[in-house]
């Protein structure tokens, strides 16, 4: 799998140029307005998603199992039928068209790699499908081949393929017909982590080179972020929010969002008068572009904003805690705090500083440009 | 210690002689028959010398090639005509089989388990009262052909169905997503992605189409009585050496076939 990783650098730099200026003209934007779906009487995969996807952009749908980002995947690719609302891509109207007429390809998570073909067959299968001369094809399966590092996979049979390399034949299979926009159905959830973490950073610099729509569904927000330009992130089939994947991590719009996103330090907002809050931990001074007018929701603290220890600036709020646990993991240091009968998570980068030992009483600094008010 | 390995060692031995045991029980009737028909002599006491007389006789004898061909053409036809029903049949099975449908497999199974002289009597009655009333349907090859294709049917549903179920549903849609209309779906995926199951099931069928007395007997007509029907008449005047060729040959026949149709049920499961 490694060479996967090195094609992008060593690969014949103008047939990667070649290729990438052929595929660029094929990216086209999505849209997607009211989209409905239900499942017999009362399961709703998709409560009328809106969402504008653009053109060569890597877009991610993030959700728990179940919050209908599949089902939208599915629509998308033509393989399930929406009850309601409207799909475009590239500007054409697609909602009626089946899915062998939609210039829309899909790497399954099962891979699903017809094991009655050879790799070079089911390599060829779309561009077959399609009438394309034979001349044609074997020049387009040796050109992806070539670009995705397929060597001598080509003349093997399916089943005698690791589950990576089926990866990379799924993915390959779906490359070579050159569709407007490319579906991907958490592809790497099968496979272990390292090869995961290569895969995420090739795929990403793939889409980069290509300037291809992507469409990628996980249900991983670590690598949603990785990869993405945006992230919509679902639940009960409603879109809870789009966003750049700093957007979404750094202000989460409601508390679903924050908390499927990692994080774990949100407070009640009692009272809130000015740019002051009322939570369990105490009084906290926010950033007066915080303020609101309405004391409802929830406060977030991330913990790599927290300052333990040390002197607390004078503009910074100030909180005392005790170390209930600390949880080392080499490049940074967790801690689980209470402050005033709360759970307080912070997070230090180890850069040889104080190590803080369970049961000390710490200051804990927090500056309010770094509070973030979430909805409920 | 080594009173049980002398135990399991005997245990094992005595395992062993029953599996031989089966075998002799199984084959060694058949063996006589093969025996025999390699017999020199007319009688069916005592083997004189080995000789292929009666194979000889059995080429000039027209009612036996009468009979063979016949059977061949039998089992031939309908097989053919089992194999794109039941193909179709366990497709649908397949493609339904969220739906609750539990029911209609039985009906699909009943053939399967119905006495074959129930099924029989049954044709037999209704090809006589069709043929009464519209005076299609005389006896004969054609009914047997109808006949035989109603309890091949289900056998070839089956596999074809457990071969489908086999399948990772997503190659449906990865064909319907790479551009595959429905009918190249079925060309280019479906056909060739069970190609092993319909070969197993073809040769199931003739197997089965060749093994049969009991429902040819019935559907049968006055000029097309098959190999079996043969027999059955030939062996109220005594069992003739003949008749042990015919029986060799049969024997030789339906293992080929059986072996074929096992061989490609492998091939598909691996």
């Amino acid at each position: 799998m490694t060479d996967l990783t090195n094609t992008v650098n060593t690969a014949d730099r103008a047939e990667v140029a070649d290729t990438a200026s052929r595929d660029r003209r094929g990216a086209s934007s999505i849209r997607m307005q009211g989209l409905r779906k239900q499942f017999g009487r009362d399961s709703i995969a998709l409560a009328g998603v809106d969402l504008d996807i653009k053109a060569g952009e890597f877009f991610t749908l993030l959700g728990p199992s179940g919050c209908g980002k599949t089902t939208l995947l599915r629509i998308l690719a033509g393989l399930e039928e929406a009850d309601d609302g409207q799909l475009t891509i590239g500007g054409k109207d697609v909602i009626d068209m089946p899915p062998h007429r939609r210039s829309v390809n899909t790497v399954f998570q099962s891979y699903a790699l017809f094991p009655h073909l050879s790799v070079r067959d089911n390599l060829a299968f779309g561009l077959r499908m399609r009438g394309e001369p034979a001349a044609e094809r074997n020049r387009k399966v040796a050109e992806v081949a070539e670009f995705i590092k397929l060597g001598p996979l080509v003349e093997r049979r399916v089943d005698q393929l690791s589950g990576g390399q089926k990866q990379r034949i799924a993915l390959a299979r779906a490359l070579v017909c050159e569709p407007d926009v490319l579906l991907l159905d958490e592809p790497l959830s099968a496979l272990d982590a390292g090869l995961r973490g290569q895969l995420q950073v090739e795929l990403q610099r793939l889409q980069k080179r290509l300037g291809m729509t992507f469409v990628f569904v996980t249900h991983d927000q670590d690598e949603a972020m990785v990869m993405s330009d945006r992230i919509a992130v679902l639940d009960s089939g409603i879109i809870q929010q789009v966003g750049t994947p700093s957007e979404v991590y750094e202000h989460p719009a409601n508390a679903f969002v924050a908390r499927f996103m990692g994080h774990d330090n949100l407070f009640a907002i009692t009272a809130s008068e000015d740019n002051w809050v009322d939570t369990g931990l105490g009084r906290l001074q926010l950033d007066p572009a915080e303020q609101r007018d309405t004391p409802d929701g929830w406060l977030l603290i991330r913990p790599e904003t927290l300052e333990l220890g040390g002197d607390v600036p004078a503009d910074y709020n100030r909180l005392e805690g005790t170390v209930e646990e600390r949880l080392y993991r080499g490049s940074r240091i967790e801690y689980r705090l209470t402050v005033n009968g709360h759970p307080l998570t912070a997070v230090a980068g180890n850069l040889g500083q104080r190590i803080h030992d369970v049961g000390d009483r710490v200051t804990i600094g927090i500056c309010p440009e770094d509070l973030v008010r979430v909805a409920a | 210690m080594r009173k049980r390995t002398l135990k399991r060692s005997s245990l094992r031995r005595a395992l062993t002689a029953f599996w031989w045991l089966t075998l002799i029980f199984l084959y060694l009737p058949l063996a006589v028959v093969v025996l025999f028909s390699f017999n020199a002599s007319n009688s069916a006491a005592s083997m004189t010398g080995l000789s292929l007389r009666w194979y000889h006789q059995l080429l000039g004898n027209e009612q036996i090639m009468a009979a063979f061909g016949n059977t061949l053409i039998l089992a031939l036809c309908s097989s053919v005509i089992a194999l794109v029903i039941g193909c179709l049949i366990g497709y649908g099975m397949y493609r339904h089989r969220h739906r609750k449908l539990g029911w209609l497999i039985v009906l699909i199974y009943l053939p399967i388990v119905l006495p074959d002289i129930v099924f029989g009597i049954s044709e037999m009655a209704f090809f006589v009262q069709f043929h009464r009333l519209t005076g299609l349907l005389q006896p004969g090859l054609g009914t047997m052909v109808i006949a035989h294709v109603t309890f091949q049917i289900p056998f070839v549903a089956l596999i074809v169905y457990s071969r489908f179920v086999g399948l990772d549903p997503t190659l449906f849609e990865a064909a319907k997503d790479l551009y595959a209309t429905p009918a190249k779906r079925v060309v280019h995926f479906m056909l060739p992605t069970i190609k092993p199951a319909l070969i197993s099931a073809f040769f199931l069928s003739f197997t089965l189409s060749v093994d049969d007395f009991v429902i040819s007997f019935f559907t049968a007509g006055p000029e097309s009585a098959t190999l079996p029907i043969y027999i059955w008449g030939a062996i109220k005047k005594g069992v003739s050496p003949e008749i042990n060729a015919i029986a060799t040959l049969m024997i030789g026949a339906v293992a080929m076939a059986a072996a074929i149709s096992l061989l490609f049920n492998r091939k598909r499961q691996s």
